[in-house]
């Protein structure tokens, strides 16, 4: 423990037992000269990253190596940055409290766009230097990885190597290759040569890319050493039943976002919804065995003493044995104290049933996800729910006594009108007859129907990703319509968007000339971009102005099908081909169907050699 | 049903704690040590457990009472290492014992508190003249002091009563001293160490420099029968 922090800054700041590294089940080892050190970074707040299972995973698969330390680091909470930067200390790890440039490695997981002006907060905090191209031979090796790093290309200026898909694997060998260089003495750019040789490794600056003068579109984008190859292929476990997952994770003293033991039961999702990127990048499907999830599950909750176990997945209800699952998960809990989550839940009333069977107490909110409001704009998106599907859906959960339900729609779809939008309001109303509908001595007291619509964000890899996101004034006039169709008292409606999906946009499909722009909008303070409080598009527009860069061409721009787009040197093992022809399906409202009923050739099955999917 | 009564200390380590955070990190213990913990009945069972005091953020202390009621007999002695061999370093329970379920609860039985402060003074304090302020301060039969009440008002409260007694000690670093205060509880109530510098300083010019840097310690918790 650092005795100046402890006695002099944390007692000034909020939730100060967050900045300590002391929790149950957090690593501490006894550092000597060969050890790696590894601090894994997550661009915001501690109750936000104790939340992410990606980290806890690889928090836990470091440390089995005896010669890796890998510890946590989080965004300090602004009272805290503040007194960091008023007594001059950098921003540390927190198991050991050593100032984040000492590490051999800083990694990054990228969750979403608005963090990314954390990540150089964070990197300034720790008295890195921001560009890649100016860190000294003693400075860290700052790495990212995670679902925004299938775009890496806005934060190429600072980042030394992304990680392309699942990390599992590949960092292992990364650190396997950080062992083999440090024996050979040599500098900063041999050791980015060795990784960039690791399949699912990608090192920026080791490529070149040139632009259009006049349209701005990309016109090349070439490897400049021998190392380096063309294409990066995203890496997958193939088997994720006998994959790393820890028995034991951090138990955080503060109440986290999701403060529960988040259990992994598959990866991948075969439903196909066309705006989803998540469905797209995590394919093939890969489930893990009900023996090994009972198994880890019981360890963990030994390890940890939770009481609340999610089962997490893209979507839950596919998982192929999901009723055996909970039933025996429920006869383990010899307790009964036990209570298990479903997260992401399709809509249908076998959901409800099962929800019934774990929620023995109180019914607390439903969520659902219709996406869209009218069939048509559902078969757009490929999402697979029809109106029946969700009026018999919320008609199980109204006669087991819920009350309360959310339903969650996006509107600027491609091809949206205000009709489809129209049938947002439409739909909720359908919900509110339901409930109507059942008899007075059954249903819950109380009848609330929230509909909340957010601006969609077109994003790379998916079918959409060629598409121009509607402009701040069209969201508007959508909404305004949205809240004007609504006539019933019942329904309450929910929508915030301060600019932050359109800034979302830009970075979700931006190149590597956004660097400046970031670059600037850290010199101006942006951080906590994806808190409400501390967004402020005004210096976001001056750094756009300032770096000569219109975020309009990013945002709202359609693109042609053979322009280059930045991300085009990833391979996601889901073909160009298959997204071409899904956004054609899109504009004739044409559906796919999911996986297991029919392989529709995403290319998944051409990825690796030997490798079966299973849909 | 068993009632546990248990005495713990909290460390430099966890004295930034909550209350609430507390209570969650001792639930999660004696599940991870596999304490058979009771449970409320009803809509929301919630485990029966306790403390005699909740504990202020900043807090450290070698005396904290909590009780919990468990559903089969257990050895204390079992009980005390299990718990210790699962719960954080910073917190550890030192003794505990088996009462019966109609044994006066910990609240009720609270007697007296006796804190260690160690506190930044006012440049130039001399130690002789600042105990003789704090003699002067006790031999006042009242001590009148705004008060906030059950229903957030502000009223005039003797605090007087609460005090037994208070000395003061050099520290290491010049400008700072040590606090003992002995502080009782009546009736359930009593008046926070803070207040009391807070009172000291409001009858003279400022003395001590009340800040969250200030380092409270309970070396002794009393309860009514230890008294």
């Amino acid at each position: 423990m650092n005795n100046f922090i402890e006695k002099n800054i944390l007692p000034l700041v909020t939730k100060p037992i967050t900045y300590l590294g002391n929790e149950v089940n957090a690593v501490h080892k006894i550092p000597n000269p060969e050890m790696i050190r590894y601090a894994f970074a997550f661009p915001d707040t501690y109750e936000v990253g104790m939340s992410h299972l990606g980290m806890k995973i690889l928090y836990g698969l470091l440390n089995e190596q005896a010669d890796i330390w890998c510890e946590r680091v989080f965004a300090p909470w602004v009272d805290m940055e503040e007194q960091l930067r008023h007594h001059d200390l950098a921003l540390y790890g927190l198991e050991s409290m050593m100032p984040l440039h000492e590490y051999d490695f800083v990694g990054f997981t990228l969750q979403y766009e608005m963090s990314f002006s954390n990540i150089l907060n964070m990197l300034a905090l720790g008295k890195i230097s921001l560009r890649s191209a100016s860190r000294k031979e003693d400075e860290p090796f700052v790495m990212a990885g995670g679902p925004c790093a299938y775009n890496p290309e806005p934060l190429a200026d600072f980042i030394d190597l992304f990680v392309i898909g699942e990390a599992e694997e590949v960092i292992l060998k990364i650190m396997a290759a950080h062992r083999a260089w440090k024996k050979t003495g040599g500098n900063r750019h041999d050791f980015l040569k060795m990784a960039a040789q690791i399949e699912g490794v990608y090192v920026p600056a080791f490529y070149t890319v040139s632009y259009d003068q006049s349209t701005g579109v990309i016109t090349d984008f070439t490897p400049i050493v021998s190392e380096a190859p063309a294409t990066i292929r995203k890496q997958f476990i193939e088997d994720l039943d006998q994959a790393y997952f820890p028995d034991k994770i951090v138990v955080s003293y503060t109440e986290t976002v999701h403060d529960r033991i988040s259990y992994e039961i598959f990866r991948g999702c075969g439903r196909g919804c066309r705006f989803c990127q998540a469905g797209m990048i995590y394919r093939p499907t890969r489930e893990k065995t009900l023996t090994t999830i009972q198994s880890k599950i019981k360890a963990l909750i030994k390890a940890t003493g939770y009481d609340e176990v999610s089962l997490s997945s893209l979507s839950t209800g596919d998982y192929s044995e999901i009723e055996a699952l909970i039933k025996n998960l429920v006869c383990d809990d010899e307790t009964g104290k036990v209570s298990i989550s479903l997260p992401s839940l399709r809509i249908d009333s076998l959901s409800i049933e099962m929800l019934e069977e774990i929620q023995k107490v109180r019914k607390a909110g439903l969520t659902l996800a219709p996406e869209a409001g009218t069939q048509r704009m559902r078969d757009v998106i490929n999402k697979g729910v029809t109106e029946e599907n969700l009026i018999d859906t919320v008609k199980t959960a109204f006669e087991k006594g819920w009350g309360h339900v959310k339903l969650y729609f996006m509107i600027g779809l491609p091809g949206e009108t205000l009709e489809d939008i129209e049938g947002i309001a439409d739909l909720g109303q359908k919900v509110v007859d339901a409930y109507y509908k059942i008899d007075r001595e059954s249903r819950n007291k109380s009848l609330k129907v929230v509909l909340s619509a957010s601006s969609f964000v077109p994003k790379p890899f998916t079918p959409f990703q060629w598409m121009g996101q509607n402009s701040p004034e069209e969201f508007k006039n959508k909404q305004r319509h949205l809240k004007a169709s609504i006539k019933e008292r019942k329904i309450s409606y929910s929508w915030q968007d301060s600019g932050v999906s359109y800034l979302e946009a830009v970075f979700a499909r931006g190149d590597r000339r956004l660097g400046l722009v970031l670059e600037k909008a850290h010199q101006l303070g942006c951080r906590f971009d994806g808190w409400g409080e501390y967004f402020d598009l005004q210096k976001w527009s001056e750094a756009f102005e300032s770096a000569g860069i219109d975020p309009d061409f990013y945002a709202l721009r359609n693109r042609d099908f053979d322009e280059i787009l930045p991300w085009d040197f990833i391979d996601t093992g889901v073909t160009k081909e298959f997204l071409k022809a899904e956004a054609e399906k899109a504009e004739a409202a044409l559906t796919t169907p999911f996986c297991p009923e029919n392989c529709s050739n995403c290319g998944m099955m051409e990825f690796k050699k030997g490798w079966k999917c299973n849909g | 049903m068993v009632k546990i009564q248990y005495q713990f200390k909290r460390t430099t380590a966890l004295r930034f704690l909550s209350h609430l955070d507390q209570q969650r990190l001792f639930q999660r213990a004696f599940r991870r040590a596999d304490i058979p913990v009771e449970y409320s009945q009803g809509f929301n069972p919630h485990p029966r457990m306790s403390f005699a005091l909740a504990m202020s953020v900043g807090l450290t202390s070698d005396s904290e009472y909590g009780e919990v009621i468990v559903s089969e007999d257990i050895d204390v002695a079992a009980f005390i290492s299990r718990m210790n061999q699962v719960l954080p370093g910073g917190l550890e329970i030192t003794s505990a014992k088996i009462c019966g379920e109609k044994a006066i609860s910990l609240s009720a039985s609270l007697c007296k508190s006796v804190y260690r402060i160690r506190i930044t003074v006012v440049a130039g304090t001399d130690l002789k003249a600042l105990s003789q302020i704090i003699d002067m301060y006790l031999e006042q039969p009242q001590i009148l002091m705004l008060k906030r009440n059950k229903k957030g008002k502000f009223v005039e409260k003797d605090i007087r009563p609460f005090i037994e007694s208070i000395s003061v000690f050099a520290d290491p670093e010049k400008d700072k001293c040590n606090v003992i205060m002995t502080l009782r509880y009546i009736e359930q109530q009593c008046v926070k160490p803070e207040q009391v510098l807070e009172s000291i300083n409001n009858q003279n010019s400022q003395l001590f420099l009340i800040d969250p840097t200030i380092e409270i310690h309970r070396q002794e918790l009393l309860l009514e029968a230890d008294a």
